[in-house]
């Protein structure tokens, strides 16, 4: 991302790029617990409780438990995937004790660590002591080139709209977007791999399982390196508490040609945008309809990513060449 | 009809009949359109689906000859011909020219409103009550098209790539009006262009349940002389098990890099 580009810049769109020029960027790298400007406390430490079981809030007109709108993960961004709040690879040495941050998002095994076999776990070390200075092109985080996060990094990176229609969730990232199938068709051909795979989903209860094959496993979990390779199978559960105010992401994370024993990652998220909210260039950037008299209405804005010739999906900006 | 188109008495029964046929053959001809168009709960036309279009559109909107890089079409705009400005009809052949490397598709950015609607891969359309939202596979974009009734955003200088879409029905037909671009965009790939000040307008309408007719109506001072309209049929993918993959093309640049994850 460069500086033109921060120049070219206007309204709304500022405070976005500026937030991924401050993410991306190891000399700017932002505390843990930014205020932003929106005013809230941007990250919280702990992963509340919520039980699987019945859906008593509202539903969609074909019947599914109604999660739409904005959310976002309350944990921290992707800079670190199993000391959430520890900072970046090869960044400042976090001040506070470990057990003051938030919770690794590895919740299984006891351990917090992801249980690469030892090849992989060479391979996850090099990409963190590299990360500041990529001196080979694999070592640049390909989010950072435009491509969609994948699964499951699009979970945190930024907040994001779900949107409900009969037989499919729609997940709309900041970089990339996301077709979860309901309809019980089968998987693509197994050679098919892709950024953000390929999902089947069901609902059950209060929460919405999918199965995720087919994935290319080129992005990262996070910028400290862990990875998965094109035979990972993800059974993910979507874990919406009956308030809509939350959800647990739960995903069993299973590739023998990686790790040693299946795993499980969870990323608790909190919806956006419910009240009226600010957009803080983060968790929400989306922006408000003009209804006077009406309540708040969201909607998100356009994003283009490559076109800018600058990663992170900002909105669109453009300037004549 | 009229009273004076009534015949003499002496016909009158005749005429009963052969009205009667008429008329069934109306409620008839109507019974089955209204049967045949999906609908949602609220009773609106549902264009949910998989859809694109077969026309050559695309390769150029107007009238052309095959050539290396284009199957021969009668084109797509009524009248035959895209109405520049003199000056405009200038840089549409410098594009025309360069179009082998200018066409901003050939960097898989975002096609535009209306390109992406006739561009030969498909889109599908997930709807709601409040909006429609278009996916195109291509680049796996996503374009919203509001229909709450809400007004396009008091500031129209965002200068967006798919524009700000805000829809109303009549009738059956879904109006959009497509507002604030930048002007990075082709309509085709043989280098037909716009500026900041184009205005769109849509009409989405289906013939049957499993054709849209869709036509964009282009205003834009600043490149032709009047607003003109372009036309294509949109055909429902029905092959089984059809749906999008993800064309993140963009990414295809770098693709060999990823993953150095597989254990060698």
């Amino acid at each position: 991302m460069d500086a033109n580009m921060i120049g070219r810049t206007r309204d709304i769109s500022k405070v976005l790029v500026i937030a991924g020029v401050v993410a991306l960027s190891p000399a700017l790298a932002q505390p843990q617990d930014a205020i932003l400007p929106g005013g809230s406390s941007r990250w919280e430490k702990t992963v509340p409780e919520i039980a699987s079981g019945k859906w008593t809030g509202p539903r969609t007109p074909d019947g599914q438990p109604d999660v739409q709108g904005f959310w976002s993960n309350t944990i921290a961004n992707q800079n670190n995937w199993t000391d959430p709040q520890g900072g970046e690879p090869g960044g400042k040495t976090p001040k506070s004790a470990r057990s003051e941050r938030a919770p690794s998002r590895v919740s299984d095994p006891a351990s917090g660590e992801v249980p690469f076999q030892p090849w992989a776990r060479a391979i996850q070390q090099e990409f963190a002591a590299n990360f500041h200075n990529p001196v080979k092109p694999q070592y640049i985080e390909p989010l950072a080139r435009c491509a969609p996060g994948g699964v499951p990094k699009s979970f945190i990176w930024h907040g994001y709209e779900i949107r409900q229609f009969p037989g499919y969730v729609l997940f709309i990232f900041d970089s990339g977007s996301r077709l979860i199938h309901l309809d019980g068709k089968p998987h693509l051909p197994s050679n098919i791999k892709l950024w953000n795979a390929d999902s089947r989903g069901r609902w059950e209860g209060n929460t919405l399982v999918v199965d995720v094959t087919n994935n290319n496993a080129k992005a990262r979990f996070g910028r400290s390196g862990e990875f998965a390779s094109e035979n990972v199978h993800i059974t993910e559960r979507f874990i919406f508490s009956n308030d809509g105010q939350r959800y647990n992401y739960v995903a069993t994370i299973t590739d023998p040609t990686v790790y040693t024993r299946p795993w499980t990652a969870t990323i608790p998220a909190k919806r956006r945008a419910a009240n009226g909210e600010e957009p803080d260039g983060w968790h929400f950037d989306g922006v408000y309809v003009s209804r006077p008299g009406k309540p708040p209405l969201a909607e998100s804005t356009e994003r283009v990513c490559v076109e800018n010739n600058g990663g992170f999906g900002n909105v669109a900006i453009t300037s004549n060449q | 009809m009229t009273a004076s188109h009534i015949p003499a008495p002496r016909s009158r029964t005749r005429f009963a009949n052969w009205a009667g046929v008429v008329a069934c053959m109306f409620l008839v001809a109507g019974a089955q359109g209204a049967e045949k168009i999906p609908r949602l709960a609220n009773g609106k036309p549902d264009f949910s689906g998989i859809w694109q279009t077969t026309s050559a559109a695309e390769y150029d909107l107007e009238p052309h000859a095959g050539r290396k890089d284009a199957p021969p079409s009668p084109g797509a705009v009524e009248g035959n011909f895209i109405p520049y400005l003199p000056e405009a009809l200038e840089r549409k052949k410098k594009n025309f020219a360069a179009r082998a490397t200018l066409d901003p598709r050939l960097k898989c950015w975002t096609l535009g409103t209306p390109r992406g609607i006739y561009y030969r891969e498909p889109f599908q359309i997930l709807q709601r009550e409040r909006d429609l939202t278009l996916v195109f596979q291509f680049g796996h974009s996503i374009r919203t098209i509001h229909t709450n009734g809400t007004p396009h955003p008091e500031n129209l200088d965002n200068e967006l790539w798919l524009g700000d879409s805000r829809g109303h029905w009549e009738g059956d037909t879904l109006v959009v009006d497509v507002r604030d671009f930048n002007e990075e965009t082709w309509l085709d790939r043989a280098g037909n262009f716009h500026s900041t000040a184009l205005h769109v307008v849509e009409r989405w309408k289906l013939l049957d349940a499993n054709t849209i007719e869709y036509t964009a109506t282009l205003e834009d001072p600043n490149v032709y002389s009047r607003p003109w309209t372009l036309s294509v049929l949109l055909h429902r993918h029905r092959e089984k098990n059809f749906q999008l993959i993800e064309n993140y093309c963009f990414t295809h640049d770098y693709d060999e890099y990823y993953p150095f994850t597989t254990k060698k």
